[in-house]
């Protein structure tokens, strides 16, 4: 069961500050789920830069989900 | 499945972001442009509202429009074109390098010379200008056209970026013509040179900037795609038509393509505000207010413009210029940049910050970086300035105490972004600090 942030609701950057967060707190083998109606290219920036991976997938009312897992 | 993400959308990369300091040193100067535009109305008094033409006047809307204006719209360029249009910067540091200060100068010399009237001052800042814009828009302009990215913000930017050409390459031969170098037509050049700046460019970036910020920002619904792809179309086509009046008399019907360009930006204005109000979060921060205040101006200048329209006494009252340029350079874009001013400046600077603390690493948050409450102050005082600057038309003493409170509150903004930046270059020095502990 992954962590689940909806940030379709938040105004940028505060789906950025609540993964961080979220990624801090998470262990190696936890996943996050991050909800959104867009790409969230500063967190790829950083994601790339601190050894983790991720997918995104788009659904059909444009939500797009992100996975992030440690490498 | 998992992937590190070389981009499914490679056009839209946040991987070419400027270096920090190319925006922030536009976004840092603009505000100190309004300070003096300020305190030159404060101290022309009656005379700046009293016609167009006073030197005041042009000096003012001068240090407004390529002062102010030019420098924070420039600025959120070299940040917006190639984050949110894909579009690859040629060396943007150096670009900014060289624009930056030329921009500064040209314009404290072309307020200079509107105020002595020197014609010699008037070409220089046209020397000074011509070659700055050629740079900004060359390599701007050939990122634009090289992304790979589609849409309707690419397409208006591209307009945008043409648009503050054409406005540029008018006010040079505006400058010659008042050198006293020709005899062609100046007062239809002037209207042709303010109709592209002021639209062209201004209102076609703030278009193609809205289509991409405002539902990400305020969580809005977007903009229709018909209206997003035919308002900048239909600003061309009301500029092209506008522009004729050069090759001869104007045509009676000239006041109607007049209008049609506030009809655009009233569109907009309306359609901006009837966004805001269906937002899916009633999030009121100092950005949104400030474009709410802004599309109000907006609109206002467009119903101003129909009834002036409708009855021509009002439209030829010297005062009516007054009052328009009021509602959309002061109330209007100004109130724009100031809110797009209070969104880039602190995310960039926490952003900046948090790459280099890496995930666990203690950053100050948006608001810490700025304070909301320091925004919505200074958000007050500005609009203060604006209701006082428009009460000026009908009340002209009030233009003193109008051009003082938007002199500080400009310098308010200045000081407001440069908090900002102090705050980045403390937290910087200490996330380096913890980078090199923890690498020891």
């Amino acid at each position: 069961m992954p962590h689940v942030i909806d940030g379709r609701e938040m105004v940028p950057p505060e789906p950025l500050e609540a993964t961080l967060a979220a990624l801090d707190g998470m262990s190696d083998d936890d996943e996050l789920l991050l909800l959104l109606y867009c790409r969230p290219h500063p967190l790829f920036n950083i994601l790339r830069g601190e050894g983790y991976v991720w997918s995104e997938e788009l659904q059909a009312d444009g939500t797009r989900e992100v996975r992030i897992r440690k490498a | 499945m998992i992937r590190n993400d070389a981009g499914v959308h490679p056009n839209l990369s946040f991987d070419q972001a400027p270096p920090f300091g190319v925006p922030l040193r536009f976004l840092l100067t603009a505000p100190w442009f309004g300070v003096a535009a300020g305190l030159l109305l404060a101290w022309s008094g009656k005379s700046a509202v009293a016609t167009r033409w006073s030197a005041d006047a042009l000096a003012v809307t001068h240090l407004l429009v390529a002062g102010y204006l030019l420098q924070a719209m420039s600025g959120a360029l070299f940040q917006f074109v190639p984050v949110a249009a894909g579009g690859n910067v040629w060396r943007p540091r150096l670009v900014a390098a060289i624009v930056h200060p030329l921009f500064i100068v040209a314009a404290i010399v072309l307020a200079a010379g509107f105020l002595s009237f020197d014609g010699r001052l008037l070409r220089l800042a046209a020397g000074l200008f011509a070659p700055a814009v050629l740079i900004l828009v060359s390599i701007v302009g050939m990122a634009l056209l090289c992304t790979p990215a589609r849409g309707a913000t690419v397409m208006t930017l591209r307009l945008a970026v043409g648009g503050l050409a054409v406005t540029v390459a008018l006010g040079v031969v505006l400058a010659e013509g008042l050198a006293g170098s020709h005899g062609w037509p100046l007062i239809a050049m002037t209207n042709v040179h303010a109709a592209w700046g002021l639209g062209g460019w201004a209102l076609m970036l703030v278009l193609g900037v809205s289509y991409f910020v405002v539902p990400m920002f305020q969580l809005t619904p977007p903009y229709p795609a018909s209206f997003a792809r035919w308002a900048s179309i239909a600003l061309v086509g009301v500029l092209v038509v506008w522009t004729l009046q050069l090759s001869g008399a104007p045509p009676d019907w000239l006041p109607l393509v007049w209008l049609a360009g506030f009809a655009v930006a009233g569109a907009y204005a309306g359609l901006t505000l009837s966004l805001q109000q269906r937002r899916r979060r009633r999030v009121t921060d100092p950005t949104f207010l400030f474009f709410r205040g802004a599309m109000a101006c907006l609109f206002v200048a467009f119903v101003s413009a129909g009834l002036m329209l409708l009855w021509p006494d009002l439209g030829q009252d010297p005062r009516a210029a007054w009052w328009l340029g009021v509602l959309v350079i002061a109330g209007g874009f100004v109130s724009l940049v100031n809110g797009m001013a209070y969104k880039i400046v602190p995310f960039l600077c926490w952003l900046h910050l948090q790459r280099l603390a890496g995930i666990g690493g203690i950053v100050p948050n948006m608001r810490e970086m700025l304070t909301e409450r320091a925004q919505k102050n200074q958000l007050r005082l500005h609009f203060v300035a604006v209701a006082l600057l428009l009460a000026a038309t009908f009340y002209p003493k009030a233009v003193v105490p109008g051009g003082v409170v938007f002199a500080v509150a400009s310098a308010w903004l200045g000081w407001n972004l440069i908090g900002a930046a102090r705050r980045y270059r403390v937290f910087k020095g200490r996330g380096f600090a913890r980078v090199a502990s923890q690498g020891s």
